[in-house]
C-alpha cells in the first residue's frame, strides 16, 4: 500500500513538474460563413495576444510560442489562410530592435523561416504570405522563437513591446476533386430544415388543390 | 328559359375555377423559387476577412529592498541614533527579493564623517556572516542565489564603534554607515567554482 502511495505520488510530482512544458498556445479560429476571426488567449496588455509565453522577458532568453491557426467554419467551404507582419507600434520599436523572432510553419521539417529578423520589422512578412488551403476542421501551427540578446540594457527592464500581424481568408468553394472534409454534427441540418419547409408547402398545395376538386365537384353535381 | 339562367349562373364558376389554377401554377412556381434558394445558399456568397492580432513581448526585471532593523524588529531609526566610543548598536541588514526572477547580490558598506580632516573607515567593526558573504574586491557578494520573494539572511547584525580609533576630534561629528546593494540575474548568467563574483552584466562602479 505504502509503495502505491509513493508510486502514485511520484507520477503526480512528474505531472506537475511536466507541465511547464505544455505551453499555452496562441489560437487563431476563423469561425467562418462571414465571421471574424479569433484570437486567443489574449491577455492584459491586449485582447488579441497571441505570444502568451513572450511575457516577462529576460536577457538570454530563447523562447517558442506555437501558435495554432484553424479554419472553423463549415463544410461548404475550404479558405485559404494568409499572414503578414505589420511591425512594430511606434513606441515599441526601440526595445522590439533589440530581440530575434522567427517563425515557420511547425510541419516543415526545414530549417527555412518565414520570417527571420528584429521583432519590430516586417521583413519576409511585408506582404501576404500563404499559410495553406484547409478545409472545415483543418489546422495549421506555427512556430515562433523570440531570442533576447543576454547584451540587453538595464533600460530595457519592465518594457512591453507591441507587434500586429494580420491573417486574411479567401473562402473558395469545394470542387468535386476536392478529398472529404471530415464530418462536423451541423452537416445536415440545413437539408433537413430544407426538407420540412418543402414538406409544409407542398402538404399546403395538396390541401388547396383538394379543395378546389371538391368544389368543382359539387358545381358538376349542381349541374 | 329555365336552362339559359343555368348557364348564366355557371359563367362565374368557371372564372373561379381559372383563377384557382392559376393560383396553383402560381404557388407552384414560388414552390419551386424556394427549393432553388433553399439548395442555393449551399454555393453562393464567399467571402474574404481579414483579422488583426495585437501581439506583445514583455521584459522583466530584478528588483529588491534593503531592511534594516533593530533586535527588536523595528526599522533602524533614519535620523540616526548617538554613539559613545565603545558602543554596539543593532543593526540588521538584509535585502528582501520583489521580483519574479532569481538574482546574485552584493552589498558594499561605505562608511563617512562630516569632516574631510576625519576618516570613518575604522570607527566601525561589523560582525559580517562570513559564511553566507564572500568578500571580493570591496563587495561582500551572497554565496548563492536570492530566489523570487525570497529574503537573505543578515549581513551583519552588530555595528561596534571602535573606541580605540573614536577620540576626542570625534566629539559632536556625524558617522555614517551606508549599505549599497546591487544584483544581477542569474538566469542565462552561469558561474565559476560557486563564486558570484565571476556573474556577468556587474554594473561598473
Amino acid at each position: 500500500m505504502k509503495k502505491i502511495f509513493t508510486v502514485l505520488l511520484a507520477c503526480v510530482m512528474l505531472l506537475f513538474a511536466l507541465l511547464p512544458v505544455y505551453a499555452a498556445n496562441g489560437k487563431v479560429t476563423y469561425s467562418g460563413n462571414s465571421g471574424n476571426f479569433v484570437f486567443e488567449p489574449g491577455g492584459d496588455h491586449s485582447p488579441s495576444d497571441l505570444f502568451p509565453n513572450f511575457k516577462d522577458v529576460m536577457p538570454g532568453d530563447t523562447l517558442m510560442q506555437r501558435i495554432n491557426v484553424k479554419n472553423d467554419a463549415d463544410n461548404k467551404v475550404k479558405v485559404k489562410i494568409y499572414i503578414r507582419a505589420l511591425g512594430a507600434h511606434t513606441d515599441s520599436d526601440e526595445f522590439l530592435s533589440k530581440l530575434g523572432l522567427k517563425v515557420k510553419k511547425s510541419e516543415d521539417n526545414e530549417m527555412a523561416y518565414m520570417f527571420d529578423a528584429a521583432a519590430n520589422e516586417s521583413a519576409q512578412l511585408s506582404d501576404w504570405v500563404c499559410l495553406g488551403t484547409l478545409y472545415s476542421g483543418g489546422e495549421v501551427n506555427l512556430d515562433v522563437i523570440l531570442k533576447v540578446p543576454v547584451e540587453l540594457g538595464n533600460e530595457f527592464q519592465s518594457q512591453a513591446g507591441y507587434l500586429d500581424w494580420e491573417f486574411m481568408v479567401d473562402e473558395l468553394p469545394i470542387e468535386d476533386s476536392d478529398p472529404d472534409a471530415p464530418q462536423t454534427g451541423d452537416k445536415y441540418i440545413g437539408l433537413y430544415i430544407s426538407v420540412i419547409i418543402c414538406s409544409l408547402v407542398l402538404i399546403i398545395l395538396l390541401l388547396v388543390w383538394h379543395k378546389k376538386d371538391k368544389e368543382n365537384g359539387e358545381n358538376s353535381e349542381e349541374l | 328559359m329555365s336552362l339559359d339562367c343555368r348557364e348564366k349562373a355557371n359563367s362565374p364558376k368557371k372564372e373561379d375555377v381559372l383563377l384557382g389554377k392559376i393560383k396553383i401554377r402560381m404557388a407552384t412556381v414560388a414552390f419551386i423559387a424556394i427549393i432553388l434558394t433553399l439548395l442555393s445558399h449551399n454555393t453562393l456568397a464567399y467571402y474574404q476577412t481579414v483579422g488583426k492580432g495585437t501581439n506583445v513581448v514583455t521584459s522583466g526585471n530584478i528588483r529588491f529592498i534593503i531592511h534594516e532593523t533593530t533586535d527588536q524588529g523595528n526599522e533602524f531609526p533614519k535620523e540616526g541614533v548617538y554613539i559613545m566610543p565603545g558602543d554596539v548598536v543593532s543593526k540588521k541588514v538584509s535585502i528582501e527579493s520583489i521580483c519574479d526572477h532569481p538574482f546574485y547580490l552584493r552589498v558594499k558598506i561605505v562608511y563617512g564623517v562630516d569632516s574631510t580632516e576625519l576618516s570613518a573607515s575604522d570607527c566601525f567593526k561589523l560582525n559580517i556572516n562570513s559564511k553566507l558573504w564572500e568578500l571580493h574586491d570591496g563587495w561582500y557578494y551572497y554565496k548563492g542565489i536570492v530566489e523570487p520573494g525570497q529574503t537573505t539572511p543578515n549581513v551583519f547584525s552588530h555595528v561596534e564603534i571602535v573606541g580605540a580609533n573614536v577620540d576626542n576630534s570625534y566629539i559632536g561629528k556625524t558617522l555614517t554607515l551606508t549599505v549599497n546593494a546591487q544584483a544581477v540575474q542569474s538566469e542565462n548568467n552561469p558561474i565559476t567554482d560557486g563564486k558570484s563574483y565571476t556573474a556577468s552584466g556587474w554594473p561598473a562602479e
